[in-house]
């Protein structure tokens, strides 16, 4: 058996270099934030000369890890017209759940893990009662579960737990073929979610709900059900990063534990070029967002930038992503 | 036909009849509970303004960090400290907001609570409510500081506290690593607190262990960021020896972090400490761990001084104001340790 294969003729090399770079501009259209990710990198590791270490890179890894955790599936609620401000107390109730099974209880690591996922499921559950079923707005009924949940979480664990054991502490802290679990976990969410977007008919349904609910339910997509399921995937995202981070540093506090981190993961998700209005954006534009946050975030503190000066640098940087997504797309208009 | 997108008009209608029933339900309930014996009854026990001794029998505690594990220790043991002596005890929730606090304070003025315990989040914008409370007749203790308007104050001295843990910083890193090293501040500049702890810390360490290079100057109070900055931090210096934080919190998250890095937790060369005296940072002091440090902060003094003063002053006692005591814990405080780990339980 041979294998035939047609010479390379001049019509289809010589466009090849503007091909490339037609390709790649394209990319950039698409991904506007990764250029920018680029430079800042380069920038860093030029100023810092360690910015690029295996060390500082794993740092990076893992700090965002629990902000992808969330992001991948806070950005397909956000595509599909919703939106959830209530991870950051849901994220604490998981790790308070977890914490006080595994260290209190002295359950299992499993057991612990299982219970954080059930007390954030119970959070987007209701959430997505409310919302739709009943047709609250989401941002009012999730930024009331925000202070809700803490509230409940605080009268339940009013004070510090910590001591959790070494076996919890495994998924916080052990490696996976030299990768951190965080880091692992996160990895295998983003694929979860980048194969949920572009390969089944409910990630297309997602879309569509985002695009135009009435259309979407006259063409029998279930606009209910899918939003539904989403807002309980988001809730049970945010108590696995609770429970990710109870093990890493081994403690919880009820009223700190996750405070602002809603806006963090809604920041990365934004800055990934997921529309607030739903119905565009992608997994890709979240890693980006979520790994510019990190490492601005780490440069800054590479550089010794003090406090206030990298407040003002990172909201400019933040204000500047999100020009250049708004702008980007429309770039060869 | 088209039965979306909104959902059937009937079961919204049911919803919220359902909810406003029960919010009002709830409201009522609540009324019900605090209307008798409140406020009222309170003032008129505690009298007029006047010259005599009064009957003090509730006090106001107006604590806006409610987000902190000190909150609800303090709460709990002032509220038993208050039981002992016949005081029942209310509380806000600021949700550490200057707004909130402010509206919640002049509804305890106009309320009439006969005595006052304020943290204020802002000094100058509480002096018009101090001044209103005090004019009012009502007792006004202000908790962390001074006002011109009160009545007494219960004071911390957290320049002392960030001194005593740069102290012994300091002198541990002379002996323990011959003067020579390296040392990361997580520090707080947003709050006066905050910013007296700082300085505390970082004057005291650097006049007394001039040999050490401070590497990083951190805003961190949370363990979270106490983490990350740490992270960096040691992957520009991976041989960092000392970190000291504004909050044990914080200091916590740097332990965390060095640990990360492969450093055994007995690791002679290395030591954090912080300030609060938090229960998680005393049982790694308490195991021994080179979490050696901690300039902590007795829940059951503040809560005494919390009933103890306003009650100092409805009695007429003169100069009823106090200064809570600060004291470092190391790792031969076990005692002490207990007894601490035991009030925040």
């Amino acid at each position: 058996m041979t294998t035939v294969t047609s010479a390379p003729s001049a019509d289809r090399l010589l466009p090849a270099p503007r091909t490339r770079a037609h390709t790649a501009f394209q990319a950039v259209r698409r991904q506007p934030l990764l250029p920018v990710l680029v430079v800042m990198v380069l920038v860093f590791q030029s100023t810092t000369g360690s910015f690029l270490d295996a060390g500082n890179l794993r740092g990076i890894a893992t700090d965002a890890a629990a902000v992808a955790i969330v992001a991948v599936p806070l950005a397909l609620l956000v595509i599909s017209g919703y939106l959830d401000l209530s991870v950051g107390s849901t994220l604490a109730l998981g790790g308070l759940v977890a914490g006080w099974l595994a260290g209190e209880q002295h359950q299992s690591p499993v057991v612990a893990v299982l219970g954080a996922l059930a007390a954030g499921a119970v959070v987007g559950a209701v959430n997505g009662v409310l919302c739709c079923y009943l047709g609250l707005s989401a941002f009012i009924v999730t930024l009331g579960m925000l202070t809700a949940v803490r509230g409940f979480a605080q009268q339940l664990f009013p004070l510090p737990l910590s001591g959790f054991g070494s076996g919890f502490a495994w998924l916080g802290g052990a490696r996976v073929a030299g990768i951190d679990a965080p880091v692992v976990i996160a990895a295998l969410v983003l694929v979860a979610g980048a194969l949920f977007l572009a390969l089944t008919p409910a990630g297309r349904h997602v879309f569509a709900i985002g695009v135009n609910r009435e259309a979407a339910y006259l063409s029998g997509i279930g606009v209910r059900r899918a939003p539904f399921a989403l807002f309980v995937v988001t809730g049970v995202a945010a108590a696995l990063a609770g429970a990710i981070k109870a093990s890493v540093l081994d403690s919880v506090v009820a009223g700190t534990s996750g405070a602002g981190f809603e806006l963090t993961v809604l920041t990365a998700v934004l800055l990934g070029g997921v529309a607030l209005t739903g119905g565009s954006g992608s997994v890709l534009g979240v890693l980006l967002g979520v790994l510019f946050l990190g490492c601005l975030q780490n440069g800054l503190t590479l550089l010794s930038v003090p406090t206030f000066w990298q407040q003002m640098a990172q909201g400019t940087a933040l204000v500047a992503g999100a020009a250049l997504a708004f702008f980007g797309p429309r770039l060869n208009r | 036909m088209n039965r979306f997108p909104s959902p059937p008009p009937s079961s919204r209608r049911q919803f919220l009849g359902l909810s406003g029933g029960t919010v009002a339900a709830a409201l009522l309930g609540a009324a019900g509970c605090s209307a008798p014996g409140g406020g009222a009854s309170s003032a008129q026990a505690a009298g007029a303004s006047g010259t005599g001794a009064k009957t003090l029998t509730k006090i106001g505690l107006d604590y806006p960090f409610t987000q902190i594990p000190l909150y609800s220790a303090l709460v709990k043991l002032s509220t038993a400290a208050g039981k002992k002596r016949g005081v029942s005890l209310v509380t806000t929730n600021d949700a550490a907001s200057a707004d909130a606090q402010a509206g919640n304070l002049r509804t305890w003025v106009a309320q009439k609570i006969p005595a006052i315990v304020s943290f204020p989040m802002v000094f100058e914008a509480t002096e018009s409510i101090a001044k209103a409370a005090t004019d009012a007749g009502l007792i006004w203790v202000t908790y962390g500081g001074s006002l011109e308007h009160q009545s007494a104050d219960i004071q911390f001295n957290f320049l002392k506290g960030g001194t005593l843990l740069g102290e012994a910083a300091a002198q541990w890193a002379q002996e323990q690593l011959g003067g020579k090293g390296k040392i990361a501040f997580l520090t707080d500049d947003t709050i006066q607190l905050g910013r007296e702890r700082t300085k505390g810390m970082i004057d005291a360490f650097t006049k007394a262990a001039p040999g050490v290079d401070v590497v990083a100057r951190e805003q961190a109070i949370d363990p979270d960021t106490g983490l990350s900055k740490a992270r960096a931090v040691l992957a520009k210096h991976p041989d960092l020896n000392l970190v000291l934080g504004v909050t044990d919190a914080a200091a916590y998250g740097a332990y965390k972090a060095l640990q990360q890095t492969g450093r055994a937790t007995t690791d002679a060369k290395t030591f954090v400490g912080g300030q609060d005296g938090a229960a998680p940072s005393l049982l790694a002091i308490k195991q021994g761990t080179f979490y050696r440090a901690s300039a902590a902060l007795a829940p059951q003094d503040i809560a005494d001084a919390v009933v103890d003063v306003p009650l100092a002053v409805a009695a007429g006692k003169a100069n009823p104001s106090v200064q809570v005591p600060i004291t470092l814990v190391g790792p031969g405080d076990t005692a002490r340790i207990d007894v601490l780990l035991a009030q925040n339980a």
